[in-house]
């Protein structure tokens, strides 16, 4: 990526702690990250990883207890950052008792937007996730799926450099999930940065560039998705109107038959796959960690 | 009415003017203030360095430290308006919707039905309807401010809203400040619809007439057997009727009852009589008393700084004695032309008004009053005085003594007031002795004035509503900045206990300075759980030595908070209003001042405890 870099962590760590200012469970361990603009960054791991808790250091909800998050080359508790910075949250943490508009609204107001290019904002990012027809009602009478809208709405609503997006697809119909994906892929293409992090792995496939997997507070995994997903000993011969017989022995089938041989290439596994794998490598080798540097080369 | 501390003047309590003694600006509230922020402050300092070194040890707590305070104060400053207004209009919308209008509909139906269970007779009307009104605003007002403050951060933190809030360029200061803003805002909306209906009820419940009941009228007639008038009685109505009186014009006054009267006119229709009585006279006033200072002789004529104590444990008034030359005397100063009134015929006079509690020996005529006498006097020469006025005041009750201008001396030559009885530099004293032996005459300073031209009554009442005003931006103030730190329940236990040390604030300060019998909080404590009587002295011994250790350092510590705990008393001013006294704007003046620098206080203290603090878990 050549773009300059938007999130910088170093060394960042995170201990959750008691009452009594006791170590109760750490969640994140030492992460190194570089996210340059422009890229769709993708956080994964299972629960309890560390994925939320490294999104909320990164927008300062969190104080690291060892390391640094530097969000455009500032502190990530500098709230002067915040200017730059769209967020949606796992689940839309939004002010029931106000409609769609007033929703905006606010949020448009805590950012300083003058008035009048405050109000065409609302209209057009309403328009952009389609609540013309709910624009007036109060949020408690939304449906998850609206909320999520809404939700991403808010997070647009001073046109971010960088949108965090907490699990984006969530509560979405096939019909939503779609249209979050093609939402987040336009974004990039206006040259907006955007991190996010899920479970469902086929959504973080379709859209991220590259991605980071999180097990158990350490990062396991980090690199663009195509080579990630590339198994470079295996190849694939995709054929088509092949007579059933013939499976069996398909290589010289082929040739005999006249078949039509379409590619043969190296052949990708899936997000899933490569998911399960490392968590279950992880499991049985606790404490291997991935290098920046190693990672980046694959 | 009583009146323990009487406000000094404003600029006196500010800055200490004038400066002619040296200490005087060292006692101002000015220096008190940059005293205990600065004390504040070193606390707050290291109790945050503190808690910073337990966590991270003593190099990176001081870096800690020294970067919360330099960003804290470099972000304060960028505060903006826009924002604050933002939030502010979020806690407006979001205390509407959650229904705190349901506390006016409360407030209404109370006093749709108060007619009903105040019933009193109509005795003091005025006292009783506006202590009610104001008495139950003030509660109503004061707990909403308390619940919509308490609960609305915490109920953010809960429903994570906040998350989207501070991941905004949102500062901390514009939280606490639109927070405090926004609930002002309701709140002064909520106080003002109250206040006018309130006013409504008042007006309406003092306001009432009578008609004569004519079988009742009977003539006056004088030693000639000419008939010179008329006397009777009115109908009854709202509990009372008065005793008329109706001179040959036809003109008339029904006769002071339940501390108003009426005037009656009359007119001829078709050959009878129709009386007509006004509407009540002297229910709704604001007397603007002008006080002078109090000292006393004892019953051998000796110079003394209070009277006799009758025994009662509330020290503020003090008692003469009667039959003897015991004296309450008042010195007012500052006595000129402006000073005078005009009576109703327009002759100068010294509108003098004096509240004498009366203390019984023996029982007497209870329905007679205790005789007094009270005279004028020339401070500087001692032997010139005014006629005595003698007069008998029952307990409790305000007398008049409209001293005329030209008036006789006490043998009978007439003397100018201002000439012959006020000094060159303005000073006149009171003498006021009690004449039936061995009864007594109680006084506070307070208790005498010369009544200046009464104030506007509904203006009185507007100010009562600026003092509950003023409770109430404190109580929302201090429920803001604890919900800051802790959890809703936490913070509303947290405000109502600094608004009831508030309200016992001397009690606290004599327990705390150990004027209070029964020591410190752990031996009251000892006391209670062993039954043991305050004042006998405990048992010597290892567990009281330490029970009475850690009693000093408590003490120490209840001390420190003496100086930071509002006086939440002295800001009502229900009592001015009930009994008919203006409210001195120099006292709202100083009481909107400490409100404003609380204000201040709490939000820089609601702006670091919110900064410091973690939003996520």
């Amino acid at each position: 990526m050549a773009g300059e870099t938007v999130i910088e962590t170093r060394a960042l760590s995170k201990t959750y702690r008691d009452f009594w200012g006791r170590p109760k469970v750490r969640a994140l361990k030492a992460l190194d990250l570089e996210i340059k603009q422009g890229e769709i960054f993708g956080l994964l791991g299972p629960n309890g990883s560390g994925k939320t808790t490294t999104i909320k250091l990164l927008l300062g909800l969190l104080f690291p207890t060892e390391g640094q998050a530097l969000v455009f080359g500032k502190d990530a508790t500098d709230v002067s950052k915040n200017q730059r910075i769209g967020y949606l949250p796992e689940e839309s943490y939004l002010y029931r008792f106000l409609n769609a508009e007033e929703t905006l609204d606010f949020y448009g107001r805590l950012f300083d937007i003058p008035h009048d290019v405050l109000k065409e904002r609302i209209d057009s990012l309403i328009k952009t996730v389609g609540l013309e027809r709910a624009r007036k009602r109060q949020l408690k009478e939304y449906s998850k799926g609206m909320t999520r809208r809404i939700g991403l709405a808010q997070a647009l609503i001073n046109e971010p450099e960088l949108i965090l997006l907490d699990e984006p697809t969530s509560g979405l119909d096939p019909i939503g999930t779609r249209e979050m994906k093609d939402m987040i892929i336009r974004l990039r293409e206006q040259g907006k940065t955007v991190v996010m992090c899920s479970h469902l792995l086929a959504d973080v496939q379709d859209v991220c560039d590259r991605i980071a997997i999180l097990h158990q507070g350490e990062l396991k995994e980090l690199g663009r998705v195509d080579s990630l997903l590339t198994l470079a000993d295996v190849t694939q011969i995709r054929a088509k109107r092949l007579p059933q017989p013939c499976i069996d022995e398909i290589q010289q089938v082929i040739a005999r038959h006249q078949g039509e041989l379409l590619t043969v290439e190296h052949p990708t596994t899936t997000l899933e796959e490569l998911f399960l794998s490392i968590v279950r490598d992880s499991e049985a080798r606790p404490g291997r960690r991935v290098v920046q540097e190693a990672s980046s080369n694959s | 009415m009583v009146l323990e501390h009487q406000p000094i003047p404003f600029l006196t309590w500010l800055l200490g003017l004038p400066w002619s003694e040296n200490s005087a600006f060292l006692e101002s509230a000015l220096f008190r203030f940059i005293l205990t922020g600065f004390a504040v402050s070193v606390l707050a300092l290291v109790v945050g360095y503190l808690i910073a070194l337990v966590r991270n040890g003593p190099l990176k707590a001081g870096d800690i430290t020294y970067r919360v305070i330099v960003n804290g104060i470099a972000e304060l400053f960028r505060t903006s308006a826009r924002r604050v207004w933002a939030i502010a209009r979020l806690s407006i919308k979001e205390t509407l919707r959650r229904r705190v209008l349901v506390a006016l509909a409360i407030y209404i139906i109370i006093l749709l039905f108060a007619g009903w269970f105040l019933q009193t007779g109509y005795r003091e009307p005025g006292k009783l309807f506006f202590s009610f009104v104001l008495t139950a605003t003030t509660y109503l007002v004061l707990m909403i401010a308390l619940l919509v403050s308490a609960f609305s951060l915490p109920n953010d933190f809960k429903s994570k809203t906040i998350y989207t809030v501070v991941t905004k360029p949102v500062r901390a200061s514009d939280i606490v400040l639109g927070r405090i803003l926004g609930f002002t805002i309701v709140g002064t909306v909520l106080l003002a619809i109250m206040a006018v209906c309130g006013a409504a009820f008042v007006w309406r419940m003092l306001d009432h007439t009578h008609a004569i009941q004519l079988d009742s009228l009977e003539n006056v007639v004088d030693a000639s057997g000419k008939v010179v008038g008329k006397k009777g009685r009115t109908t009854t109505n709202m509990q009372h009727f008065h005793e008329v009186e109706i001179y040959p014009d036809g003109t008339g006054k029904a006769a002071s009852t339940n501390e108003h009267e009426h005037q009656i006119t009359s007119e001829t229709r078709g050959g009878d009589t129709v009386y007509t009585l006004s509407g009540p006279e002297g229910l709704l006033r604001a007397r603007v008393p002008y006080y002078g200072s109090l000292h006393f002789l004892d019953r051998k004529g000796v110079d003394v700084a209070k009277g006799v104590s009758v025994g009662s444990e509330w020290t503020y008034r003090s008692f003469i004695e009667g039959g003897t030359p015991a004296a309450a005397i008042w010195t007012f100063s500052n006595i000129n032309e402006q000073t005078l009134g005009t009576d109703e015929k327009g002759a100068q006079i010294l509108p003098l008004e004096l509240v004498v509690r009366v203390f019984r020996t023996f029982k007497g005529n209870i329905e007679k009053g205790i005789q007094g006498v009270a005279q004028l006097r020339n401070p500087d020469n001692k032997t010139i005085k005014s006629e005595p006025w003698t007069f008998t005041a029952k307990d409790a009750s305000i007398n008049q003594f409209p001293w005329s201008r030209k008036l006789n001396d006490a043998d009978n030559k007439p003397i100018d007031l201002l000439k012959d009885l006020v000094t060159e530099d303005g000073r006149v004293e009171v003498v006021v002795q009690c004449l039936d032996h061995a009864q007594y005459y109680g006084f506070a300073q307070p208790d005498c004035y010369i009544r200046l031209p009464d104030g506007s009554p509904l203006w009185n009442f507007v100010k009562a509503q600026v003092s509950i005003w003023i409770q109430m931006v404190l109580v929302i103030s201090i429920g803001v900045t604890c919900s800051t730190l802790v959890n809703a329940p936490v913070a509303m236990m947290f405000t109502i206990a600094f608004i009831t040390l508030g309200f016992f604030r001397q009690f606290f300060v004599d327990v705390a300075i150990g004027k209070q019998v029964g020591g410190g909080p752990l031996e009251s404590l000892y006391r209670i759980v062993t039954q043991m009587n305050q004042t006998s002295p405990l048992p010597e011994g290892f567990g009281t030595q330490l029970i009475s250790s850690i009693d000093i350092v408590l003490k120490m510590m209840m001390q420190s908070v003496t100086y930071i705990l509002p006086d939440f008393r002295s800001f009502s001013t229900v009592d001015y209003v009930a009994y008919g006294y203006n409210i001195p704007m120099n006292q709202l003046a100083q009481d909107l001042i400490v409100c404003g620098t609380y204000v201040l206080g709490l939000f820089i203290i609601g702006y670091f405890l919110l900064r410091t603090r973690e939003v996520a878990k």
